[in-house]
């Protein structure tokens, strides 16, 4: 069966020459990359041995992942990572389910509505981050101006450059990590039409009669959304928090542009940029990275052995 | 009252506050950017706290600085480059990777498909340091191209598992009609594949087009020569330079989202059509 | 026109086998009929012929020539599909010509078939509508015009009525019969539908699990069954079938079932003696009161279709289905004698005819 055998074996040929330029920029830029920074992380580099021969050297060493360790500010850049990613997680899931269920369903302006609502989504990160910025700024923004001007406050708020806040709730004395929720509100607000979208497409898809069977049954609205609805989304929220937490826990830009990484909202990304260009010390920072894909394996293990379990 | 109807009028007055709510967060800081890059320095400086804007006094003066004087003639110019030579590229690999993937047999086939989702996980400022220290050692670091080819690499994985899912609901036979009409794969690709995933490659190049043109990070840290500056390496630049003068960066904020905005606009009308809504199954 | 081979043909898909050695000689000009149920391998056997998949084992032929090594579109097949496939961005007449279009036919040349078999299939008006403007039928036709307008070797249709209604489907099924006389084309015909089997067919192939149980025509499909499958998958209502011994009274050969003995008389077979199964068609059992009926059946049920009625009842310990003219007196309760001609009884021993 020669003949047969060299069609099957065409189609495959010819899907490697179809595959074969993703294949390699892919390994170029994103698989390559990552198992040098493996390479880089057991090296004493500095950006300034960059150009010497020592890079090729066999010269490995755990030295860079003993600063790691030992840096004093390494718990607390953990936690700081994880209150952001879980914190920006959830809120931008609520955000989207909230406004995913106020656009569901038929009013004029619908259309116009859910354009609306993908915008800080689609915004460059630089221009919504400055924006806000200055809307924030505490000298020259215009949210502190009118809250000062019109009596809700005493004084300007820095609302990205001030680590703490006292808060006095009802003689409960409470301090609020500010910049750091500043962060994550924005995080919120930038990320959620990205629920929004995948939560709206659920719902459109929950069939009509379910609703008109529980209706039927005596079932109120807001029972039919606890009973019906909330279940139906289950799956989707699930996946979205797995997707928002791995793509929050890796985001750089959007602290960086913001605050910098300054007043209490330094993450772990920000600082594998710290070490290796703020310090010069590109071996750190690898080594940073690499604890940054050590936490990502474990979210994924948990995930998926708990998360996913419950589920079912 | 009855309880469905106390409920479905509480339910009606929540959606319209929420509603509200949902505009004004969502709008302002958009409204704010615009009606900003429209005020003088003095304006914005002696008036902070106020949200209009007089038609008499609209001052085109920050974008003829920003453009003219700030270099953004030029990374507009720069940006659309990249953007649209990254979209090009990255569509026309992810048809033909999606297409193989989807249909053709080969070894390695299951492989393929799964390990790129991996790459979902892979975050950027991860693989920017290694490929800074690569480039910077072949000084290849500070070009255009290179950035594109780093773009490509970004988007491609997506790109091509969005194709790949679309291309999953073509129906087979179709293509078995065009195979036994006469076409070769490739014919089949270009006749039959191309014309009707048109809603598809549509996103497909909205999506690679936007990455291109907000990507921040490789722009920052690869490009040192301001006449190569993308637009958002360009915005940074000037928010640092400047200080005091908000407009500037407002009205550079203008320039680099609203391309992005009407395009997304234009295409998600776009986007609803399907195109083989009723053309198999009676 | 071409003769079709098939030889040894084997595929199969993990751990299933979707076709065993399966052999098939089609005559040039014939219309054959591959039936079976769902998943019995027949449109993987379809898309092996048209190059789509490849076979694990064994040899396609075309006119005596092995095609194995050709890409679908060398073939010079055509195949009409089951959702029909009509290419959605073309209208009807670039659908029509596209086959021809892409085998360099000359412009003169593609404009003249066209017309032809639009004027032959009736849809002269439909050749500037999209596929979605069509109804069902209108589809179905393109999708046959698409076929047939390349003048191929070898035609392939794959259940191409079952997505139309039942109606239609009787009208377009006369068509084809009378449009396969006029073109005197080859056809291979995919269906589980054995109507469409026996109407259509010279040559009916019965398949089941991969294998092919019996290649015929319908009549000697219907009347000598070769095995239990083929003898219940063809027929309705469906043969009346029971599992018993074979004896010797008198020395004349009987059929001892549940609760029931039927004389096998004059059938002139030298059996041994032994387990059997025997299958008498609905058709074959005729009634009436007298002595010489050996067999008594209560009648329980009785589903009235038209034509005639179909009595449902209990023989022994078995149920029998027979057929009874529309104005049969028949009400349940009653008890019929049965007589059926043993020349017409059908006996399988181990599921094969005997």
């Amino acid at each position: 069966m020669v003949n047969r055998q060299s069609l099957l074996h065409q189609e495959a040929r010819l899907a490697f020459w179809m595959l074969a330029p993703t294949f390699i920029v892919v390994m170029a830029f994103v698989v390559f990359p990552v198992i040098w920074n493996l390479w880089l992380s057991l090296k004493p580099v500095s950006l300034g041995a960059l150009r010497g021969t020592s890079l090729f050297e066999f010269n490995l060493s755990l030295v860079n992942f003993h600063k790691v360790f030992g840096d004093p500010d390494f718990v607390p850049i953990l936690l700081t990572t994880l209150f952001y990613t879980v914190g920006g997680s959830i809120l931008s899931i609520i955000l989207g389910l909230t406004a995913a269920l106020l656009v569901h369903g038929e009013f004029p302006g619908r259309g116009l509505c859910r354009g609306l609502f993908i915008a800080p989504y689609i915004a460059p990160v630089v221009a919504v981050t400055f924006t806000w910025s200055f809307i924030l700024d505490p000298q020259l923004g215009v949210l502190n101006w009118l809250a000062v001007n019109t009596g809700l406050l005493t004084q300007p708020i820095p609302f990205l450059s001030q680590r703490w806040m006292e808060l006095d709730i009802t003689g409960m004395r409470v301090r609020l990590p500010l910049a750091l929720t500043s962060v994550i509100l924005f995080e919120g607000w930038r990320y959620f039409p990205f629920a929004f979208l995948f939560i709206l497409a659920r719902l459109q898809s929950i069939p009509d009669e379910l609703y008109h069977a529980a209706s039927v049954d005596g079932a109120s609205p807001f029972q039919r959304f606890y009973n019906i609805t909330l279940p139906q989304l289950a799956t989707v929220l699930s996946t979205l928090f797995l997707f928002r937490f791995i793509w929050t826990i890796n985001k750089f830009d959007d602290i960086f542009l913001l605050t910098r990484g300054h007043a209490g909202t330094k993450v772990i990304t920000i600082k594998i940029y710290d070490y290796a260009f703020g310090e010069f010390n590109i071996g750190a920072g690898s080594a940073v990275a690499m604890v940054l894909f050590a936490i990502l394996l474990l979210f994924l293990f948990i995930y998926f052995r708990w998360i996913v379990k419950e589920m079912r | 009252m009855s309880r469905e109807h106390l409920e479905t009028n509480i339910i009606r007055i929540l959606r319209i506050l929420g509603i509200i709510f949902f505009i004004i967060i969502v709008a302002f800081p958009f409204y704010w950017m615009i009606v900003s890059s429209f005020k003088s320095l003095e304006e914005l400086l002696m008036r902070p706290a106020n949200l209009w804007l007089d038609i008499r006094k609209i001052n085109f003066n920050a974008y003829y600085e920003v453009l003219f004087e700030h270099g953004f003639s030029r990374y507009i110019a720069n940006s659309t480059y990249v953007s649209i030579i990254t979209v090009a590229l990255s569509v026309t690999l992810a048809t033909v990777g999606g297409y193989a993937v989807t249909r053709l047999r080969f070894r390695g086939q299951a492989f393929m498909s799964y390990s790129i989702l991996i790459i979902y996980m892979f975050p950027a400022i991860v693989l920017v340091i290694p490929l800074y220290v690569v480039f910077s050692h072949m000084a290849l670091r500070d070009s255009i191209h290179v950035l594109i080819l780093v773009y490509l690499a970004q988007t491609l994985p997506v790109a091509l598992y969005m194709l790949r899912s679309y291309f999953q609901t073509l129906p087979v036979e179709i293509e078995y009609a065009g195979l036994i009409d006469g076409c070769s794969r490739m014919g089949v690709i270009w006749r039959i594949i191309i014309p009707l995933s048109a809603p598809a490659l549509a996103s497909v190049a909205l999506y690679t087009f936007m990455i291109a043109w907000n990507e921040f990070l490789f722009a920052f840290m690869f490009l040192d020569t301001p006449e190569k500056f993308t637009l958002s390496r360009g915005v940074v630049q000037l928010a640092g330079s400047v200080h005091l003068s908000k407009q500037l960066v407002m009205a550079a904020s203008v320039m680099v989202t609203v391309p992005i905005l009407v395009l997304f606009l234009f295409f998600e009308r776009y986007l609803v059509r399907g195109l083989t809504s009723g053309a198999m199954k009676g | 026109m071409a003769s079709l081979t098939l030889k040894a043909i084997t595929k199969r898909f993990g751990k299933v086998m979707a076709l065993s050695r399966v052999d098939i000689e089609v005559k040039d000009g014939e219309f054959c009929v591959l039936l079976g149920p769902s998943g019995c391998g027949k449109s993987t056997l379809l898309n092996i012929i048209a190059g789509l998949i490849p076979q694990d084992q064994g040899t396609v032929l075309l006119d005596g020539q092995s095609v194995d090594s050709l890409a679908p579109r060398d073939r010079d097949i055509a195949m009409v599909f089951q959702s029909y496939a009509l290419y959605p961005h073309m209208s009807v007449s670039q659908n029509l010509s596209f086959g021809l279009r892409m085998r360099g036919t000359p412009k003169p040349t593609i404009r003249e078939s066209v017309q032809w078999v639009a004027r032959l299939l009736g849809i002269e008006d439909l050749l500037d509508r999209k596929p979605r403007e069509l109804s069902g039928g209108q589809r179905q036709r393109v999708a046959m015009g698409r076929a047939l307008v390349r003048r191929p070797k070898l035609f392939l249709l794959d259940e191409p009525l079952s997505n139309l209604d039942a109606r239609l489907r009787a009208n377009v099924r006369l068509e084809l019969k009378q449009m396969h006389h006029q073109i005197q084309g080859t056809m291979i015909y995919v269906t589980h539908d054995q109507v469409e089997a026996m109407t259509l067919g010279d040559k009916v192939v019965v398949m089941r699990d991969g294998k092919v149980h019996q290649i015929g025509p319908p009549e000697a499909i219907y009347s000598y069954p070769s095995n239990t499958f083929v003898a219940t998958f063809i027929g309705s209502p469906e043969i009346n079938l029971y599992r018993g011994m074979l004896v010797r009274k008198d020395g004349l050969p009987h059929f001892q079932g549940a609760g029931f003995s039927l004389n096998l008389g004059r059938l002139q077979i030298d059996l041994k003696e032994g387990e059997v199964e025997v299958g008498i068609r609905p058709e074959d059992i005729g009634t009436g009161q007298a002595e010489s009926m050996d067999l008594r059946a209560k009648v329980e049920m009785i589903s009235y279709v038209g034509s005639e009625k179909y009595i449902h009842a209990r023989l022994g310990d078995e149920a029998l289905t027979f057929c009874a003219p529309k104005d049969t007196a028949l009400q349940p309760g009653n008890v019929v004698h049965v007589a059926v001609d043993p020349g017409r009884v059908h006996i399988f021993h181990k599921g094969r005819r005997i």
